[in-house]
């Protein structure tokens, strides 16, 4: 539905660079990235408010490098949503219908369906101003919904909203995918939101993309260090690869590790290792372990019915671990600051990247 | 901090006296029969009304030239923008004789522009054309800059999200941007066509006559002195001020939410 062959932006000295990019029809693709990363002028240069120096946009067949935003039907809603203050909500909505003259009947025939459909009705007469963040959201997507575009680019639209209206409006999101079937591209920098909504994910940083694919095989297998930082995996161990094995400051790790071919060629490399392979009083079974060892319980943080475990190894190298409450109370009386634990590291989803 | 809000409290009051001391004695100290015989002085009645006609000319031209530059001063990124904001603020920094004189210069029937606007009939030496000249030039900087602050005020997004919704630049600008920002334009328009009204300085030089309030309360205080020449002066600032009220309180109206 999508395609971006090799684009380069220059704005300033900000630079896209190299930009490769393809979305499936009726693909939920999220774009992950710092702040200040280049995201929002991506899905702006999308939408054809940016030149290109180079490269070409393909929407389904057509090439529309240098079609004017308005000849090329994608819907946009930002992160403060855009609504045109000196409209009302029905008026913000039938925006683009009105552009395009259609008739008047046409156009609240359109425009009830769609408040129907995201439950904006009671606010048809109302001016942006009096809306909360969630229903802004709502009518923001509702304007851009209604001209049934090719893709729908959403720029960080959950960001400004509370915690609670950012978690339904998540779900909402997820809804309208499904129920609507539109090819979405979402920018974000928060994790939740990305591994919650994507099909498809793209990091993202300085201009660049880092790497793209499925989200958990993102996560099984990040490509570099950064990717690995910007996908959440906490413990990034750096490494020296001999042979069968890779020397840490914890120690040796047992290899073969799934992606060690790649990085074999490198001397030096990072271990990624996330939360879940981390066992602790890890019993017997140690053929299933690529390291283990003791460690002692640093600082503990106990949020969202999680609690994180910091450990501490001999080296001065740390580990963080991610419990649920449930696994945290099967260690009880085991997991107290100071206390030395037994750890094992599964081969199983440790992988390795470059620097 | 008391200490802070008495001075302060001070200085304000001696500004606002400043201006409102001086107006207030001309007005109270005119005679009521001498203001009533200006009143119906076909003379006056005919400069007022000339000065309000021709400042309006000069708004309604500048708006239809300075809205788009003003939109162009706020949008665009571009090389010499700083060298053009500082000329269109010129006309307030030069004396206004000095602006009078180099309008004269140009539309004079000496330089080819004035000779070129004579052969299709537009003189501006001694004509309602160059008052309306002259107003427009030491004034729009009021419009342009009302403008352009009002145009950079809205959040570049809404234009973007509108050319994503199906409207070209031209229906962008005149669906959204300009609803957004008639507010600081008409502010401006009310300020500029108010200081086209005081202008004297660069009319003279241009067109004595037909003779504006201004100059006619000018030519009344030097033929006849100040008796005559503060009734014309009372009945202008008496009718700016009403005019100037109504559309200032049309300006700054509350949005409707």
């Amino acid at each position: 539905m999508l395609r971006m062959e090799d684009v380069d932006v220059r704005l300033g000295r900000f630079r896209l660079q190299s930009i490769s990019l393809y979305l499936k029809k009726g693909e939920y693709a999220v774009v992950l990235g710092p702040t200040g990363t280049g995201k929002t002028v991506l899905l702006e240069t999308i939408a054809g408010m940016h030149r290109l120096q180079s490269g070409k946009i393909f929407i389904g067949d057509k090439d529309v490098s240098r079609l004017p935003p308005e000849a090329r039907n994608l819907g946009v809603v930002y992160q403060d949503y855009a609504l045109f203050p000196h409209l009302t909500v029905y008026d913000n909505i039938a925006f683009g219908l009105k552009i395009r003259r259609k008739p008047r009947r046409e156009i609240k025939r359109a425009v009830d369906n769609m408040a129907q459909f995201l439950g904006i009705e009671p606010l048809l007469k109302r001016r942006p101003v009096n809306l909360s963040g969630g229903e802004r959201q709502r009518v923001s997507l509702a304007r851009a919904l209604i001209l049934d575009p090719y893709v729908l680019l959403l720029d960080e639209p959950l960001s400004a909203l509370d915690r609670n209206t950012r978690d339904r409006l998540r779900r909402e999101l997820k809804r309208i995918h499904r129920e609507v079937g539109v090819t979405i591209l979402h920018i974000t920098h928060d994790l939740t939101e990305a591994f919650y909504l994507a099909d498809h994910m793209v990091i993202m940083k300085d201009g660049r993309i880092l790497q793209r694919g499925k989200p958990e095989q993102i996560l099984q297998n990040p490509r570099e260090r950064a990717v690995a930082e910007l996908v959440g995996i906490q413990n990034l161990i750096k490494g020296i690869s001999r042979n069968n094995w890779v020397e840490t400051d914890l120690g040796l790790f047992e290899v073969p590790l799934p992606c060690l071919d790649e990085c074999s060629k490198q001397t030096e490399l990072f271990l990624t290792i996330p939360s879940w392979c981390i066992d602790l009083d890890p019993g017997r079974a140690a053929g299933r372990y690529s390291w283990l060892g003791s460690m002692v319980v640093g600082d503990m943080s106990f949020a969202n019915g999680h609690v994180e475990v910091e450990l501490i190894h001999s080296s001065g190298e740390a580990l963080r671990v991610t419990l649920s409450r449930r696994e945290y109370g099967e260690y009880e009386g085991k997991l107290d600051t100071g206390k030395t634990v037994k750890v094992g590291i599964r081969k199983q989803g440790i992988s390795c990247v470059t620097g | 901090m008391r200490s802070f809000n008495i001075i302060a409290g001070c200085l304000a009051t001696i500004l606002l006296l400043l201006v409102v001391v001086p107006l207030l004695r001309m007005i109270l100290a005119a005679d009521p029969k001498i203001l009533q015989a200006t009143l119906g002085d076909a003379e006056v009645a005919r400069s007022i009304f000339l000065t309000f006609r021709c400042a309006l000319w000069a708004t309604l031209i500048c708006g239809i030239l300075g809205v788009p530059l003003a939109y162009i001063l706020a949008r665009w990124e571009f090389p010499g923008r700083g060298a053009i904001q500082g000329i269109i603020d010129l006309p307030v920094m030069i004396p206004h004789t000095a602006a009078g004189i180099a309008l004269l210069m140009v539309y004079g029937k000496r330089f080819f522009l004035g000779k070129a606007f004579g052969s299709i009939g537009l003189d501006f030496v001694g004509t309602e054309a160059g008052i309306s000249l002259a107003m427009a030039f030491v004034s729009l900087p009021f419009l342009v800059n009302a403008a352009r602050d009002g145009f950079f005020s809205i959040n570049p997004r809404l234009e973007r999200v509108a050319r994503t919704l199906g409207a070209s630049p031209w229906t962008t600008f005149f669906k959204v941007s300009l609803p957004l920002a008639w507010r600081p334009i008409l502010s401006g328009g009310i300020m500029m066509w108010a200081r086209g009204i005081s202008e004297f300085g660069a009319v003279i030089v241009l067109a004595y006559h037909p003779m504006t309030a201004p100059v006619l309360i000018w030519e009344r205080f030097e033929a006849y002195g100040l008796k005559y020449a503060r009734p014309v002066a009372v009945i202008l600032i008496l009718l700016c001020l009403l005019i100037f009220g109504i559309l200032r309180s049309i300006a700054s109206k509350r949005k409707e939410v």
